[in-house]
């Protein structure tokens, strides 16, 4: 059952020169059915990894450029008008429907730019991405990947409000391996081009289907949470909110994401490490969840914090 | 020695567009990698018609698309439609994209590209990047975008760096006259030059090229050289390395060095092939750069391989090259790059010495410094405005007739039926309203020298972007014993950003410290201005020695108007308290230089730290 996901990993190593942390939490996402946000600069590989994740597993697909102008329509589908004629000659009645497509037929979703989206569109994202149904209608969708780029002045976006940020469970910050002077990787990349191996590659096939991703998920509630990692859970956001005075002006300690879904991440990352039981190396998964909900400082140490919790 | 179809190539686009040879080389190389290329430059500098020659010299179908305010994504990818369709007794109203020429295109030609409004070209560089659209694949090889110079004070805004990412190849054009060759201005007027080009190929030689400049082998030691010079040139770009991405530089420079490479007639890349990268920086560096762009570039080409972690050599060898060194010898990188049109750019701007442009590593501290001003200014002080030019940013119910245009198609169809009593939903279209005043005081004492003063130029600098950005108004006071304002149009605040620019660049150090004066003029200013947000940046290296030392009024008065005023103090001694008063006392921010060994400066936020 593993090996479908080590084989989506696999690809993504083939295809992406680093970026680990990114790939495992894309891994983790889809196990764990979490959505996933992935921020960074202009040609940092955010996108190409989520759209490698999602044609990776093999699932059905929809890839969404956000833009100024997005309307709920492209999200969803088509929204048509329907105009009916009534009984013999009494009329007839006009009426709006969608016809579903987009979001709403699609296993993963990736939705490229996200913060550019007018909050029209994003208010309706965050319904069908929370309550994963639209309407009365429930949505096979497993798990949305969002990218955007930083919030910084020269981009014309603007900060997801906390509402939506917190529907991405995992939250990553990624740069870009020249910008960040990684020199082995940057060669690496360098080399891949310079070689002319890259253009050559085909896309990549479907490594895992929908079924073995059901059957991993359903493995994950088998997955023993000892009561030591519980206590060491409650003892990082106890030091979060006491020590680093985390609270609700400049945070988003939610106990829907730190109770509910951080447990289901343990529970994942013992699972991709096929093991059976919590360790306490899984809590280095907090630092991927405290990303933009905890202010910047805190959050420079927050992997320090999980040291000092599992030392 | 040159691919004889390629020699044909240079001489077609030459009967069309006058010298210009960087941006015509770097076109070539957009077309043989199967790159996008950017052009920017002045009106009249030949841009349009440059691209327009290249598109029909390789023989390329061709598109144009012109930009402009208003310029949608719907417009931009093609018209959307209303399409009605009868099923059984039902009939169904949809909207449809109707694919456009520019669908067709195998070079399209993107018009004055900074005139579209930042976000809207989100999906259209898209569709470049991945030469599709929705499900259909397109043709398309090359986009070529023209482009005027930003400017801080035009009505367009700036395109943003993702949108530039996509943009391997960017060539910066500059007028003859404006660059001052006249020789060539004069050789110019002797010359014939056609309105359009002929083709000096067809297609399919087009793309025989195409795959022989992506079939030759890359040299190993170009590859070391290709990483070298991204690592100086990330390094002179200091703080704003954002357009150093993975894609432009590991996956498209190889295949602009292979283009490089067939262009020269060469049968693989070699290390001089890095020379290519000259024609991918226009906006990934600062413009006062440009003129060491060769320089560096044949750093890391000689370099023998094996010492590539000795890359701080680089610094000192660059920064000789720039205080008046020898020029590279060899069929050299200046020939390229008209170096002389810097003067003539900066003389242009004001009556004012510029200094050695300051660059690198204090350049990313500065930025520190930067986002927690932009963060305090930026607070509550700008408010959107409704305007019919600004960018489309919600809907609203139509109100008069003309409105049609701007509205929601499917409403429009709607209300012309007379289905839609109330009105079709129109874009609310707002702009940023002016954001409150800042006066920026800088201290041009004796003191004030070398690093100090060009890092206080960065951070004015960056002040009059941050305002320029918020559309706040402006003022600018430089000090010494005495304060000299800055007045524009007669007005001391003011919104000519561009003239503050340059004096940000300027560098003086004469004099000893005043805190009074500036103060006082500043804050005067200040009184008769309307507005909750005012601001004050001081900055200062030293102990006020003339006036009153601990500027009491000023600071009774600074409290009683609200205005906040923050300190900046780059000196190499103890921070006056009274700086530190200051800030406290009105709210404002408080900063320091602190100096490292080595040379280096950064710069922190003063006082109590949690």
């Amino acid at each position: 059952m593993k090996h479908g996901l080590e084989r989506l990993g696999q690809l993504l190593d083939r295809h992406v020169v680093g970026h680990d942390e990114a790939k495992s939490a894309l891994l983790l996402a889809l196990v764990c059915r979490e959505h996933i946000y992935l921020e960074g600069p202009p040609g940092s590989a955010k996108t190409r990894m989520a759209e490698l994740a999602a044609r990776g597993a093999g699932l059905g697909f929809f890839f969404y450029q956000m833009h100024r102008d997005t309307r709920l329509a492209e999200l969803v589908g088509d929204v048509v008008l329907e105009r009916r004629p009534l009984a013999a000659g009494s009329g007839e009645r006009i009426h709006q429907a969608i016809e579903p497509g987009g979001i709403l037929t699609a296993d993963v979703c990736v939705l490229d730019d996200i913060s550019r989206a007018p909050g029209e569109a994003l208010n309706v994202l965050l319904r069908v991405l929370n309550e994963r149904k639209f309407g009365e209608r429930p949505i096979p969708l497993l798990c949305a990947i969002a990218t955007s780029n930083p919030l910084r002045d020269e981009y014309y976006n603007e900060p997801l409000d906390p509402a939506n940020l917190d529907r991405f469970a995992l939250q990553l910050k990624v740069s870009g391996l020249i910008q960040s002077g990684d020199r082995a990787q940057a060669r690496e990349l360098v080399d891949r081009f310079a070689d002319g191996s890259v253009q050559e590659q085909p896309e990549p096939q479907a490594v895992l289907s929908r079924a073995e991703l059901d059957a991993a998920h359903a493995e994950l509630a088998r997955i023993e949470v000892p009561a030591a990692e519980k206590d060491r859970l409650v003892e990082f956001l106890r030091r979060l909110v006491v020590d680093y005075d985390c609270d609700e002006t400049n945070s988003l300690l939610t106990d829907r994401s730190f109770l509910v879904k951080a447990v289901k991440l343990l529970r994942g990352r013992a699972f991709l490490a096929g093991r059976a039981r919590v360790e306490r190396g899984d809590l280095a998964v907090l630092s991927q969840m405290t990303t933009f909900r905890v202010p910047e400082e805190v959050q420079l140490k927050v992997p320090e914090l999980i040291g000092e919790i599992t030392a | 020695m040159k691919v004889p179809e390629l020699q044909r190539l240079s001489e077609h686009l030459d009967r069309v567009v006058f010298a210009q040879e960087p941006a015509k080389t770097g076109l070539v190389l957009a077309i043989l990698a199967r790159e996008h290329a950017y052009l920017e430059g002045p009106p009249g500098s030949g841009k349009s018609a440059l691209a327009r020659a290249a598109a029909d010299a390789v023989g390329a179908r061709s598109a144009e698309l012109a930009f402009h305010r208003d310029a949608s994504a719907a417009e931009l990818l093609g018209e959307l439609h209303l399409r009605r369709e009868l099923r059984g007794s039902r009939e169904r109203i949809a909207i449809e994209r109707a694919l456009g020429a520019s669908a067709e295109a195998e070079l399209l030609l993107l018009d004055d590209l900074s005139r579209a409004p930042g976000e809207a070209l989100g999906l259209l560089l898209r569709a470049l990047a991945e030469r599709r659209l929705g499900p259909h694949a397109l043709p398309l090889e090359t986009a070529i975008a023209t482009a005027g110079a930003p400017d801080l004070e035009s009505y367009a805004d700036p395109l943003e760096p993702g949108a530039l990412d996509r943009f391997a190849i960017q060539v910066r054009m500059h007028g003859l006259l404006a660059a001052r060759s006249f020789s060539t201005a004069r050789a110019f007027l002797d010359r014939e030059l056609a309105a359009r080009a002929t083709p000096a190929f067809d297609r399919a030689t087009r793309h025989a090229l195409q795959r022989r400049a992506a079939q030759l082998p890359f040299e190993p030691a170009a590859r070391a050289a290709l990483l070298r010079a991204v690592e100086r040139l990330t390094r002179a770009a200091g703080a704003e390395p954002a357009l150093f991405s993975d894609r432009s530089f590991a996956r498209a420079a190889p295949a602009v060095l292979r283009a490089h490479a067939l262009w020269r007639g060469g049968d693989r890349v070699q290390p001089e092939d890095v020379r290519a990268l000259r024609y991918m920086l226009a906006r990934r560096l600062p413009e006062e750069l440009e003129g060491e762009v060769g320089a560096l570039l044949e750093q890391a080409i000689r370099e023998p391989a094996g010492t590539e972690s000795s890359a701080p050599g680089a610094r000192p060898a660059a920064a000789a090259d720039r205080s008046g060194g020898a020029p590279a010898p060899g069929d050299g990188p200046r020939h390229t790059l008209p170096v002389e049109s810097l003067e003539a750019r900066q003389l242009s701007l004001a009556a004012v010495a510029p200094v050695a442009s300051a660059r690198g590593d204090e350049g990313a501290e500065v930025e520190s410094l930067l986002r927690a001003l932009a963060g305090r200014l930026e607070r509550g002080a700008v408010r959107r405005g409704e305007d019919a030019a600004g960018a489309p940013r919600s809907f609203r119910r139509m109100r008069r007739l003309e409105e049609m245009l701007d509205a929601d198609p499917v409403d429009a169809a709607l209300f012309s039926e007379g289905r839609l009593p109330s009105g079709a939903r129109v874009y609310r279209r707002e702009r940023r309203n002016a954001g409150g005043a800042l006066a920026v005081l800088r201290d041009v004492s004796a003191s004030m020298e070398g690093r100090l003063a060009s890092s206080a130029g960065q951070v004015v600098a960056g002040l009059v972007r941050v305002a320029a950005r918020r559309r706040m108004r402006l003022g600018y006071v430089e000090f010494n014993h005495e304060a000299e304002r800055f007045a524009a149009d007669g007005a001391f605040f003011h919104r000519r950003y561009r003239r503050a620019l340059a004096l940000a660049r300027r560098s003086r150090a004469e004099g000893r410290t005043n805190y009074e004066a500036p103060l006082r003029a500043a804050l005067g200013e200040l009184r008769g201005c309307a507005g909750r947000e005012r601001h004050v940046v001081l900055l200062s290296d030293g102990m006020p020695i003339l006036g009153d030392p601990n500027v009491r009024n000023e600071r009774a008065l600074a409290q009683r108007l609200g205005v906040k005023v923050h300190t900046v103090f780059l000196g190499l001694g103890e921070c006056p308290k009274v700086l530190d008063e200051i800030s406290r006392e009105t709210g404002g921010l408080r900063f320091e230089a602190r100096h490292a060994p080595g040379g280096r400066v950064t710069l922190r936020e003063r006082g109590e730290r949690r």
